[in-house]
């Protein structure tokens, strides 16, 4: 079977529109950004976390109601399985004296539903202030070392050009969360440590895809004018398309998987992946490999690849 | 063709080291499996005894599940550095307090260094470290530096009697570590009464045998904080309550008693911390709650208030051996505790000196009891009472033997999954698993046909491996470590998805599938080379980075990319040579 064969599109000459696509995409999210902000969940707030689950099914009204009665404060949410609750409150060094009162309230005020406490997290202040530390350092770490190793591999624009595309992805990706985060009970899009880790992967996908349109180029412009460039460009994106979109269906479809199985630890890193993948498919086709053929249009001499020489 | 001959024993030999590797997992499962079949308990204990070795020894070498999908806490504790440093200094003023007290908000916001914040702090006040710590010639670097030994120290002290406190409750595999220059990060599975788990560890363990001040003295500064308190202060008081003064929440009653209701209990202390308070102190003198409330006739709880030295007549560090009994009348739970010599002639010379006087056993800064000295005692013996359950007698004992800590030491991360989420979690796991490995391997046959199906024999042997690699490091699989296999599948059949388009278009380009084939996988490669190696990259920054569940993820990622470099490339290669050779494959083969 095969969907994509000898297609030719001109990619290049629709890169304006493209273009314009994606700044509408970042605007929008960047303007969530300042607008919404973000969620932050406890691994960055800090904070504690409780789900509850009862043994049969309890309005959140009620359980809202006699928590605030009991004097815990912080908020109550479906949690996403079944007859479950998310507690988040305040972090305070003892759980104990928080399992406590929340058992006290809930013993008292629902007798004949039995509950359990299935999960608790806990995250002081300083933990959450070098998580989020170590949450830029790694990002910082990603960009800088793709950018180094596709430099080395191709040329330092090509690297700058997929750089700026993981920048688009994650960005855009980023602003969905700020756009969505809250607005759907079973999933509130928090930023965690899981997201953080949805970030690395969608940039090791988004740079492969992109490094695999390059490969083509890089084989194709071997001893050709300058004048040929974009014809090689949409070439070799072409030519590569096909794989693009398949490898694109296999990991969505797992991550598809995981959306649906994995459970809700795992729902935001599955969505913002999918997102990811999706963003991340379409940037190295309409930004990083324009946003290189650009530039070295615009350098005038003719480029020199890394590898093209040999072979 | 020599290449041949040694792809295939490579491909021959990884399998079979990835099976052998995990037939512990296997075997526990399997043994698992036959315990459960077992009707009564007699049966499972008779099997567990027979096959206690294999059993164990499946357990050890099997695949390890985290925390997550079996069911434990994580816990992150940090060493209280800043009393630490308190401890060393040698003369505190209420400037250095203050200093302290600052650096202690900062550190508690942040994940800075706290040896570099004190330094800034002193520094800003123009202060030299040496005027509170260690020698006055030392340069600031010097204390710094020593200051510097003296946290790692007490970190190893802390993470070794943390260690012997767990060791003593008798926890399966814990695993304790520090991290950087305050943190212990402690991992322990499948812990049923956590609530104990945490009073366990967050107690510093500190015994001191305080003597109580004379008679009348508590009453004389009761009365004496009461007014200060009372009086209108000079900053404009924001506490309406703090104004009534002392004896709203303290009640004095007898000669020499005095007592807080257990529901003022935090606010007093609180009050009682006050300089105002803590000003109209006897001089090397503090005043201590009782740990435990007394039941009062009318039914309060009443702790109550004892007025002590500062300085400990004796402390912990001479504590050999305690054990948890019941009292004299079989009813009151204790702790017996005995000395080593040197603590026992002290204790002698202590209690024969102050016969008639009351001596207080404090613990954490909370008093147990404070017992009428009757006699000189020459064995070395003591006793803690006033403990409400054996359990807390049985917990008193693991801490005393295990050891004082070097400065107290917090909880500041907690990860707890309960065991029914645990299990419903392995259920996700699984269910993702297979779905996910179905979802790709239907679309691989569908779309590419026989390459397809070598796409999958590749992705089996690449989930074998980097389950075999789990198993054989040791590590453990938790939920986003499945997360990352089930992601790892998608993306590994990238490299055959590269080599089959690469293939496809040599066949319409008209060249043979012999000639397509080994151009197809020749070109594709360094595409393939590239893209893993970027992939990589950010899984393992993941892994130096992330931690916990995170690190989980980066690692199957990370075994799973780089196993595909060799299952997608050798494995699906070496099947086509098989299939070539035998004129299985035509120009139709890859759809």
């Amino acid at each position: 079977m095969r969907i994509f064969s000898n297609t030719s599109i001109d990619f290049l000459g629709r890169r304006k529109i493209a273009y314009a696509i994606s700044l509408l995409l970042l605007l929008t999210g960047l303007v969530s950004l300042a607008v919404r902000g973000l969620n932050y969940g406890i691994d960055f707030r800090g904070g504690s976390e409780v789900v509850l689950r009862f043994e049969q099914d309890v309005p959140v009204g009620e359980l809202r109601s006699v928590m605030r009665d009991a004097g815990v404060s912080g908020t109550i949410k479906q949690y996403g399985m079944d007859r479950s609750f998310l507690l988040s409150t305040v972090f305070n060094g003892d759980t104990n004296e928080l399992k406590s009162l929340i058992s006290g309230a809930l013993n008292s005020h629902l007798k004949g539903n039995p509950f359990e406490i299935v999960r608790i997290d806990a995250v002081g202040p300083s933990i959450a202030s070098d998580l989020k530390w170590s949450a830029f350092k790694a990002m910082g770490a990603a960009l800088l070392a793709i950018l180094i190793y596709v430099g080395i591999r191709f040329e330092l624009k090509f690297a700058a050009a997929g750089v700026v595309a993981i920048f688009h992805d994650v960005l855009i990706v980023l602003g969905l969360f700020s756009l969505l985060g809250g607005v759907f009970e079973v999933m509130p899009l928090e930023m965690d440590q899981s997201i953080i880790a949805a970030f690395l992967t969608i940039a090791g996908y988004s740079i492969t895809d992109t490094v695999v349109v390059y490969d083509r180029i890089r084989e194709n412009i071997r001893n050709r004018k300058p004048s040929e460039y974009e014809q090689i460009f949409n070439e070799s994106m072409n030519r590569t398309l096909s794989r693009t979109i398949i490898t694109s269906c296999t990991t969505l479809l797992t991550v598809l998987v995981l959306f649906i199985f994995a459970g809700p630890a795992i729902r935001a890193f599955a969505f913002a992946v999918f997102a990811g993948i999706l963003v991340g498919t379409y940037s190295s086709v309409f930004v990083a490999a324009p946003l290189a053929f650009e530039w070295i249009k615009r350098s005038k001499a003719p480029v020199k690849l890394r590898g093209s020489q040999k072979a | 063709m020599k290449n041949k001959r040694y792809n295939l024993l490579l491909i021959v030999g990884v399998t079979l080291l990835a099976l052998w590797s995990l037939v512990p997992t296997w075997k526990e499962y399997s043994l698992g499996k036959q315990l459960e079949a077992f009707s009564s308990p007699r049966d499972s204990l008779n099997f567990v005894l027979n096959h206690r070795d294999e059993i164990e020894d499946a357990r050890q070498k099997g695949l390890k599940l985290g925390l997550d999908l079996k069911g434990g806490m994580h816990l992150v504790m940090e060493v209280d550095q800043i009393d630490l440093f308190m401890q060393k200094a040698w003369n505190r003023d209420a400037k250095f307090d203050a200093i302290m007290e600052e650096v202690g908000r900062q550190a508690a916001a942040t994940d800075a260094d706290v040896i570099d914040l004190v330094s800034a702090a002193f520094r800003k006040q123009n202060i030299r470290l040496s005027r509170y710590f260690y020698d006055i010639r030392n340069s600031d670097s010097e204390i710094q530096g020593k200051l510097r030994k003296e946290a790692a120290d007490a970190l190893v002290r802390a993470r070794e009697i943390i260690r012997n406190r767990i060791d003593q409750y008798g926890v399966a595999e814990p695993m304790i570590t520090t991290q950087g220059n305050r943190k212990i990060i402690i991992e322990l599975p499948g812990i049923s009464d956590e609530n104990r788990m945490r009073n366990l560890l967050k107690g510093t363990a500190k015994l001191e045998f305080r003597l109580l001040r004379e008679k009348g003295a508590l009453q004389r500064t009761l009365d004496a904080i009461n007014t200060a308190l009372s009086a209108p202060s000079s900053s404009g008081s924001s506490n309406d309550a703090a104004n009534n003064g002392l004896y709203s929440f303290v009640q004095v009653y007898g000669s020499d008693n005095a007592a807080v209701r257990a529901e003022n209990r935090e606010l007093a202390s609180d009050m009682l911390k006050r300089p105002e308070a803590l000003s109209q102190l006897p001089p090397d003198s503090e005043l201590l709650l009782a740990a435990r409330a007394d039941e009062a006739d009318d039914g309060s709880r009443l702790y109550s208030l004892y007025l002590v030295r500062k300085t400990p007549e004796l402390t912990g560090g001479v504590i050999t051996e305690a054990k948890a009994t019941f009292g004299s009348q079989g009813v009151q739970p204790e702790v017996l505790m005995s000395m080593n010599s040197e603590g026992t002639s002290k204790w002698a010379r202590i209690t024969g000196a102050n016969i008639g006087k009351r001596i207080a056993i404090v613990l954490d800064g909370a008093v147990y009891s404070a017992p009428v000295v009757q006699s000189k005692i020459p064995n070395g013996n003591s006793v803690i009472n006033g403990i409400q359950s054996l359990e807390e007698a049985k917990d008193l004992e693991i801490v005393l033997k295990a050891g004082a800590l070097p400065a107290p030491v917090r909880i500041v991360e907690e990860r707890t999954v309960g065991p029914s989420l645990g299990a419903d979690y392995i259920r996700a796991g699984l269910q993702s698993l297979i779905w996910g490995f179905s979802a790709v391997v239907v679309f691989m046959i569908f779309y590419y046909r026989q390459g397809g199906l070598a796409a999958d024999v590749a992705l089996v042997l690449n989930v074998l491996i980097v389950l075999s690699v789990l198993a054989g490091f040791n590590a453990s699989l938790s939920l986003p470590g499945i997360a990352g296999i089930v992601l790892t599948m998608g993306m590994a059949v990238d490299a055959n998805v590269l080599i089959y388009e690469r293939i496809r278009e040599e066949l319409a380009a008209g060249r043979s599938i012999t000639s397509a084939l080994s151009e197809g996988y020749d070109r594709a490669f360094s595409s393939i080379l590239d893209s893993h190696v970027t992939t990589l990259a950010a899984a393992f920054l993941l892994y130096t980075y992330g931690i916990g569940p995170i690190q989980g993820f980066a690692v199957t990622l990370m075994i799973g990319t780089a196993a595909s470099l060799f299952t997608a490339i050798v494995v699906t290669r070496e099947i086509f040579r098989l299939l070539v050779s035998k004129n299985l494959m035509s120009s139709k083969s890859f759809g």
